[in-house]
Formats: C-alpha cells, sequence, structure tokens
C-alpha cells in the first residue's frame, strides 16, 4: 500500500488516499463531495501493465525514425501517441504490433515478450492499422465474420455492430461506406476477438469534424468496456478528449508524458485573463493590490494569471466595483497545441486546428 | 490449419468476385466472346491450305488414284516427289512439315485383300514434330479420308492404315486449336492480376499488414487463395469448353493431365504476380507491368495462332514462354490425345510451376521493414 496526497480540484483542499502501487481508483473528496480518479504512484507490476516498452529503437538508413523511447501502458487506459507527421508515431506502433521489426530494444505486451511469443497474444489484441482499408465488396456483417473467423476469441458481432452504431449500415458494401464509417467498420474488425488491448493508428486522420466526433464516441465507449487504447493521433484535441496518459513524441523522441493535466501544470502556463481594450488607468495597480500577477502586453491587453478558478470572479467583482471599462474578457488555458510549441518551437498540426 | 477460416474465405471471396462485374467480365464473358468471334471467322476452313508432300513408291493406278483423292481434298496442296528422292531431307530442304510416302507393295496388298482379309498395308506418315499443330491438322485430315477409303472398299475394315496413328476419326478444326489456348491465357491472366491485387493493393490497404497481427499463418492464407483462385480457373475453363462444344461442336477428352495443367498453371501464374508484385509497390504500375509480360505472351506463345506459322526467331521465343507449354500440354492432353508429347510438356509446365511459385512465395515481402 502506498499513500498519496491530492488536490481536489474544486475546493482545493488537499486529501490523502491510499491504494497499491500504479493503481488507480475513483475518490471522493472529504471536504466538498467532489468526486475523481486518483493515480497511484509506484512500479507498476505486469498484472496492470498492458504494454512495457523500453530502449525501443528503429534507424532507417541515417534516420533514427524511433529513438530510444520507453513508456509504459497501464491496463484500462486510453494512451495517446501525439505527435506531427513523421514523428515516428506508426514506426512504434508496428514495432509493438510486431509488424516490423525493431532494430533494437524490448517490447513486452501483458507480460509476454513479443520477440519471443508474439502468437500468445495475437489472440488477445485488437488492430486498426493506419489508412486501412478493407475489403471492398463485403458487407459490413459479412467482413466481420470474416475477420472473426481468423480468431479463437470471439466477441458478439451484433452486439460490436450495435456499440459501434453501425445497425443501419451493416448489409452495406464497404466500398460504398463514408470515411466516418469505414474507420467504424475499422474500430470494429479489430474488436472481433474481443480483444484486451486496441490499437488503432490515426483513427480520425482525414475524418471532417462530425464523423471524428462519431469515432470519439466509439473509442470512448471502448474505455468503459474495459479495453485499453493505444491511439496515435496528431490531432491535440483528439488527445485531449480521449486520453487518460498522453505521450509527445517529436523526432522519434518522447518529448513529454503524462496526463493532461499533468502536462499542463508541468509544461503549460497557467490559465490566464485577458482584459482586452481596457479604458481605465490604474486598473493594473489596482489588481497587483489584490495580489495578482498582472502584465501589459503588446496590444494593449491586460494579462492577469489565475492560480485558481475561483479568482476568476474576484477579478471580476473588483474590475465591477472600481467602474472599469474594457470591450472584453476572455480565459484561457494553456493547450497540448502550445505545450507542444514549447517545448519543440514546431506546430503540432499543419493546418488550423 | 483453421479450416473454419480458409472455408470463409472461400466463401466470401467467391461472393465479392460475383458482385465485381469487372473480373466477371474478364474470367467468363471476354473468353466466350472471343471463342464466339473467332470460332465464326475460322469456322470456315477453306481458305486455308495446307502443303503435303506425297511420294508414291508404288506408282501404280491404284496409288495413282488415292493420290488423285488427295488431290481433291480442297485444303491440301499436294506437292508430289520422285521416287529416288529422298523424302525426309526434302522435307528439311524445303521446309515443308508434312509428308506421305505410299509404300512400293500398295495396290499388290490391296488386291491381296480381296483374296485373303487378313491384308493390310500402311502409308508412312513424316512429320515434323516441332510443328504440329499443322502435322496434327493434316493427319486428322488423312485419317477422315482413309476411313471414307476403307469404308467404300471394304465396308468398313481397315485395309489402309497409317503408321503411327493416334488420333482417331478426329476432325480438327480452328476452334479445336483455339479452345485450349483461350483456356491457357484467360488463366494466366486472372492469376496474374488476382494476384497483383493481393500483393499491391492489399499490401497498400493495411491488409497484409493485418494479417500479421491476427492468428492466421501464410500457409493458410495462401492455401485459402489458391482454392479460391482454383475455382476461378475451373469456373473460366468450365464454360470456356461449355461454349466451345455447345457453338462449335467442340471435341475434347478430360483427363488426368488436363487437370494437373490447369492447377499448375493457376499457381505457376499465381507466383509470377507475387514476383511483380515484389518489384513493383503501385498497383496500377504492376498491373501495367503484369500487362507488359501478359499481352505479348499471349501472341508469342501460340494462343491465337500455330506456332509453325510464325517466324523461326519467334518460334523459338515461344519455347522460352511458360504459356507456350501450357497451350501446347492443353492441345495434346485435350484435343490430339497424344500421350508422348502431352507428357513432354506437362514436364515443362510442373517444372515452370515449381520455379515460378516457390519464388513468389519467398520473394513476397510478408514483414514491412
Ligand atoms: N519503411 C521505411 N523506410 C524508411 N523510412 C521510413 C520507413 N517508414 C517510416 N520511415 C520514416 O520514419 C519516420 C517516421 O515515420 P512514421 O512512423 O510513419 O511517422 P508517423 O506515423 O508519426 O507519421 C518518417 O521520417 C518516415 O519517413
Ligand atoms: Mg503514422
Amino acid at each position: 500500500m502506498v499513500t498519496m496526497d491530492a488536490r481536489c480540484p474544486k475546493c482545493h483542499k488537499i486529501a490523502t488516499f491510499s491504494g497499491k502501487p500504479g493503481e488507480r481508483i475513483k475518490v471522493t473528496c472529504p471536504e466538498c463531495g467532489n468526486w475523481g480518479w486518483v493515480t497511484f504512484n509506484g512500479s507498476t507490476s505486469d498484472r496492470e501493465t498492458a504494454i512495457e516498452v523500453s530502449h525501443l529503437k528503429k534507424i532507417y538508413g541515417e534516420l533514427a525514425a524511433v529513438n530510444d523511447i520507453s513508456f509504459s501502458v497501464r491496463k484500462g487506459e486510453i494512451f495517446a501517441f501525439l505527435g506531427p507527421n513523421g514523428a515516428g508515431k506508426t514506426t512504434t506502433v508496428e514495432m509493438i504490433e510486431s509488424i516490423r521489426q525493431p532494430t533494437t530494444g524490448d517490447i513486452k505486451i501483458l507480460g509476454e515478450d513479443i520477440q519471443m511469443s508474439f502468437d500468445k497474444v495475437k489472440e488477445k489484441i485488437g488492430v486498426l492499422p493506419q489508412e486501412f482499408l478493407s475489403f471492398e465488396r463485403l458487407t459490413v456483417q459479412e467482413t466481420l465474420v470474416y475477420f472473426s473467423n481468423l480468431f479463437q476469441r470471439h466477441a458478439n458481432i451484433d452486439s460490436i455492430i450495435v456499440s459501434m452504431d453501425l445497425k443501419t449500415s451493416e448489409n452495406m458494401l464497404y466500398k460504398n461506406l463514408s470515411g466516418g464509417l469505414k474507420q467504424r467498420v475499422g474500430v470494429a474488425i479489430a474488436l472481433v476477438n474481443d480483444p484486451d488491448i486496441v490499437f488503432l493508428d490515426e483513427p480520425t486522420t482525414g475524418l471532417d469534424p462530425k464523423a471524428r466526433r462519431e469515432v470519439w464516441e466509439v473509442i470512448a465507449g471502448l474505455r468503459k468496456r474495459g479495453k485499453t487504447v493505444f491511439l496515435t493521433t496528431h490531432y491535440m484535441e483528439e488527445a485531449e478528449y480521449l486520453a487518460d496518459h498522453i505521450a509527445i513524441i517529436h523526432k522519434g523522441k518522447i518529448i513529454a508524458e503524462g496526463s493532461l493535466d499533468e502536462l499542463i501544470s508541468r509544461y503549460g502556463d497557467e490559465s490566464i485573463l485577458r482584459v482586452k481594450n481596457c479604458k481605465s488607468k490604474g486598473t493594473i495597480d489596482i489588481l497587483r493590490s489584490h495580489g495578482f500577477e498582472v502584465k501589459t502586453e503588446g496590444n494593449g491587453n491586460i494579462a492577469v494569471r489565475i492560480d485558481y478558478k475561483e479568482r476568476v470572479l474576484e477579478i471580476l467583482s473588483i474590475l465591477k466595483h472600481e467602474c472599469v471599462d474594457y470591450d472584453t474578457i476572455d480565459i484561457r488555458r494553456s493547450n497540448l497545441e502550445e505545450i507542444f510549441l514549447k517545448l519543440t518551437g514546431a506546430r503540432l498540426s499543419e493546418g488550423a486546428t | 490449419m483453421n479450416l473454419k477460416f480458409i472455408k470463409t474465405d472461400l466463401i466470401l471471396g467467391i461472393k465479392s468476385w460475383l458482385r465485381s462485374k469487372g473480373t466477371v467480365f474478364w474470367t467468363i464473358l471476354f473468353p466466350v466472346l472471343l471463342i464466339m468471334i473467332f470460332g465464326a471467322i475460322f469456322s470456315d476452313t477453306g481458305n486455308i491450305e495446307y502443303d503435303l508432300v506425297v511420294q508414291d513408291l508404288d506408282d501404280s493406278e491404284l496409288s495413282e488414284g488415292f493420290v488423285y483423292i488427295l488431290k481433291n481434298i480442297s485444303i491440301l496442296t499436294i506437292i508430289e516427289i520422285d521416287i529416288d528422292e529422298d523424302i525426309t531431307e526434302y522435307m528439311l530442304d524445303e521446309d515443308k512439315s508434312v509428308a506421305l510416302q505410299i509404300p512400293e507393295d500398295f495396290s499388290e496388298k490391296l488386291q491381296a485383300y480381296f483374296v485373303n482379309t487378313n491384308a493390310s498395308v500402311n502409308l508412312t506418315f513424316y512429320v515434323d514434330p516441332s510443328e504440329q499443330t499443322t502435322t496434327g491438322v493434316i493427319k486428322s485430315i488423312i485419317s477422315g479420308m482413309l476411313y471414307e477409303y476403307n469404308m467404300g472398299l471394304t465396308q468398313g475394315k481397315t485395309v489402309i492404315g497409317l503408321e503411327e496413328e493416334k488420333t482417331l476419326g478426329q476432325n480438327f478444326t480452328y476452334i479445336d486449336f483455339f479452345v485450349p489456348g483461350m483456356i491457357g491465357f484467360t488463366i494466366m491472366t486472372s492469376m496474374i492480376y488476382g494476384s497483383i491485387e493481393r500483393n499491391t493493393k492489399y499490401r497498400k490497404d493495411g491488409i497484409l499488414r493485418k494479417l500479421l497481427t491476427m492468428p492466421v499463418t501464410r500457409a493458410e492464407w495462401i492455401l485459402s487463395k489458391m482454392l479460391f483462385m482454383l475455382f476461378l480457373s475451373f469456373i473460366s475453363t468450365f464454360v470456356i469448353i461449355l461454349v466451345g462444344v455447345l457453338a462449335w461442336g467442340l471435341n475434347i477428352q478430360i483427363n488426368i493431365f488436363f487437370f494437373v495443367i490447369v492447377i499448375c498453371t493457376s499457381f505457376m501464374f499465381s507466383g509470377l504476380g507475387m514476383i511483380i508484385g515484389r518489384f513493383v509497390k503501385e498497383e496500377e504500375t504492376a498491373d501495367m507491368a503484369g500487362g507488359a509480360i501478359t499481352f505479348p505472351m499471349m501472341f508469342l506463345a501460340g494462343t491465337f495462332f500455330p506456332l509453325d506459322q510464325m517466324p523461326d526467331f519467334l518460334q523459338s521465343v515461344a519455347r522460352l514462354l511458360p504459356l507456350y507449354y501450357v497451350n501446347e500440354g492443353l492441345r495434346n492432353a485435350m484435343i490430339h490425345a497424344d500421350l508422348d508429347k502431352t507428357l513432354f510438356f506437362t514436364g515443362f509446365v510442373v517444372a515452370f510451376t515449381l520455379i515460378f511459385f516457390i519464388a513468389g512465395v519467398f520473394l513476397t515481402k510478408w514483414k514491412e521493414d
């Protein structure tokens, strides 16, 4: 048993919890009754670890596509491997899936060294390769039967169809499906053997925002069913929306890793409240006199650092009380895009997402 | 062996094949169309003429009468040569592929027949074995003519025979020649393109990568795919033969060699497709490479017209092509019923099959880099 201190995100009181190393439990704040998840630090045993990668390397000629990375994925979590195109995501995930041979390094899936015994693991994993397209002239239902018959372990195909929201298209030919439906079928195919771990390589790339949302819901549903999900993506919103744990990969190296909150508190700035086009003099001094950290930005906006969200109300009431005249207010928290920019000097995605 | 998967793969493979109008066209309708068209064009064989060298050693009235009958066969041009000429040398010098020699005792034996019905006489048929299409046709014409001659003379008892007589009363037409070639060609194209699709499109679409993560062995995958390919081969072959028989009265023999050749051809060209897929990554480019191989091969290997009508140079090229051995093997097995030649060509077919299929399996890259 280990103990751990956690700060309630709502009332900011610190409480102590105890549990097994590596365990993730649901806790209730003793002060305000708010609940949340707590993950205990400490060495994680095989029983808790779905995937363990150590010192993995893949060299292509001069290029180290994957350059000595180590990480582990816990059972039941959605692990997002986030990085721009060419970062080494597919190379990594395909080495874990035993499709490519690592130059060096060890990979364990559910405690099995895949170099030695990948065959034992095959029944327990489901894979959606990058840009996967299935057989054009089979219906959705036939496709699932086809892949299902490759395995000893079977999930109920009808219930997969229902849970992936494919009921209305189950008798359509694969080639006639929209991009979003094709990806959902791809996820469904990855589930036919009721796998413990599901690998999804860029499942939403190329989809429109609505279709992307629908695939997200399907992936979020996998966690509810206790699956471990290894997700690669170059969309930071996808990682933010879905992931319990995020590893940011850049040029073959993992440059940051943790839960979204951990990443933001470690690498991000605090949230910033901006008062735009402030017309009253002395506002800065007034705010400073209340203990806020304030600076003026190039465009004349006043930026106030916010450490707890309750302090936003305090700022607003000061502004009102002092009859400060301004146009708008906006509050922003750091996001993964900013963290990535800060860590690498590069943008995560080419498009404006 | 995961039989359940192999069964599903076969059934769903057939289903999706039936849903693809394009492939159904190429494997079934296209050969049928060709047979109908070529059959119609060439069904009147009167305008094709064959040279037949005749040496009458007997030089009697009876033998002259026999030669006269030969001369009246419209598609034969009879070239008579002197008694002292060496018949095989003449054939070589003059580049003739068939000759018929009437023995000295022709009229003697024929007259003896009316005294002793056990008497008989054999004509000697000289053939250039490399030109078997022409020789087959001429031989069948002479056999037919002899049959009628004997009929008239003896009410059916054979008094004049042909040496090395194997083809019995068959009447070869162009369609007899064309149908085996069409079978070889159709199997070749559907195997090569099917195999290219599996090795380029399936790779690009991630299906091959996905297979690597699933409990299916390479052997199971290849086996189930080959079962499907054999299904296609036999469907095509069956339809081609059926149309040949119904529309043009094709006269064929189905024997073990026929099956051996059809099966081998399927494996051989699947192997060739795998080899192409190994070196050409894009599906479209690979299809073009497939066309670049199959199209000339179709013409050069004697699919549409007999090899001996081509220049010598091209004939030696044909002997390097696997399809040539398939075509000739099928013709000898199905039409000529010539066991020696069937064995000869089937042997080559088996050898080519082993080479191409094994090379294909070993060259195919299953894992990714
Ligand atoms: N088979 C290969 N041969 C050579 N280089 C490769 C190969 N596969 C990937 N790469 C290179 O490795 C790097 C990482 O690629 P990849 O893993 O596909 O990135 P991601 O999936 O993050 O977009 C890229 O620079 C890519 O060009
Ligand atoms: Mg990728």
